[in-house]
């Protein structure tokens, strides 16, 4: 039972050691990134399409999420 | 990966690991100087050589087994999250949002919480040092080798880039290791904020590259293009501290006037 409890703590402290790392504080980042990701993905295939779309949702994500942290700053 | 490509990627892992580096050496500095030197170097030693571990045994494991662009996919995305958050955090500092990483002040915060601890501990070999610099450089190097990782293996089963990583890391690490030494006190004169600036730049810039190639996205100019998309993020994050640097003078003047 001890064991079981010692392997449950590590992995629960594991799972939060990556929380903390890649959400922290910013989980509008993780999610971002991860529609970005999709979106490169689907549009992988044209031309130009793939390449303006995953600059373009870089530089929106940039500019929400520091809009987002300077108005909960001030 | 060109010449250009290989200098922006040590100069990256460089600087990254510098800024880890300061912040260890804060915290180890504050508990050397607090709760003694003996235990605060082994907590230090083990955390180095743990770390050491897992690059090896991590590194070698991913290289043997994993496909390129499943592991670009994972990288770039790695990089480009870790990235993101420097950036924004620097960019909200750089613009007066947040206020700048005092080290002299964390390295205060941190002496007076370890001195509460030594009142309560008064041991030789103290535990409470060894376990407060293993986990205070532990865990700040854990993002070097995040950031080791990523950078060394984006071409898969080419070590040379992993070599490059880990001379990047090592050079930014001594040069911060031997300040540290010099002085023996925290480095509150490191431009941290401006370094989290143009690391944060370089991270999104690899991170979106590498996510790319990883779906299958083919840039122009191949590696070239890494310079084309470094002037993006760059001039993108310059407008942003910019307007935001407005932004933040005009609530100033608002709540003064």
């Amino acid at each position: 039972m001890k064991l079981f409890k010692a392997i449950w703590e590590f992995i629960k402290s594991f799972g939060l050691f990556w929380k903390d790392f890649l959400v922290g504080d910013s989980p509008e980042l993780a999610l971002g990134v991860t529609i970005i990701l999709g979106v490169s993905y689907v549009s992988r295939n044209s031309r130009i399409l793939d390449i303006v779309s995953s600059v373009v949702l870089v530089m929106v994500l940039m500019m929400i999420t520091v809009w987002r942290k300077t108005r909960r700053h001030s | 990966m060109g010449a250009g490509s290989t200098t922006l990627l040590i100069i990256a892992v460089m600087a990254a690991s510098a800024v880890e580096a300061v912040e260890a050496l804060t915290i180890i500095l504050a508990s050397g100087i607090t709760l003694g030197w003996r235990s605060t170097w082994e907590g230090t030693i083990l955390a180095i050589l743990a770390l050491t571990a897992v690059v090896s045994v991590l590194g070698t494991t991913i290289i043997q087994h994993v496909d390129i662009n499943y592991l670009r996919i994972v990288i770039g995305t790695l990089l480009l999250i870790f990235g993101l958050q420097w950036l924004t955090k620097a960019i909200l500092r750089a613009s007066g949002f947040k206020a700048l990483h005092d080290e002299a002040k964390i390295f205060e915060r941190e002496v007076a919480e370890l001195k509460k601890e030594k009142e309560i501990m008064p041991a030789k070999r103290n535990s409470v040092a060894f376990v407060v610099s293993f986990k205070g450089v532990f865990l700040e190097g854990m993002e070097v080798v995040m950031i080791v990782i990523s950078f060394g293996l984006s071409n898969g089963k080419d070590y040379s880039q992993l070599k490059y990583a880990v001379i990047g890391a090592a050079i930014g690490i001594a040069v911060i290791a031997i300040i540290g030494a010099i002085v023996a006190r925290p480095l509150a004169k490191v431009p941290e904020n401006t370094l989290k600036l143009g690391v944060g730049v370089l991270l999104v810039t690899f991170g979106l590259f590498w996510m790319g190639e990883g779906v299958g996205i083919s840039w122009p100019l191949e590696d070239m293009f890494i310079l084309i998309l470094l002037a993006i993020i760059a001039s993108t994050t310059f407008g942003l501290i910019t307007y935001f640097k407005q932004v933040h003078r005009r609530m100033i003047q608002e709540v003064r006037g």
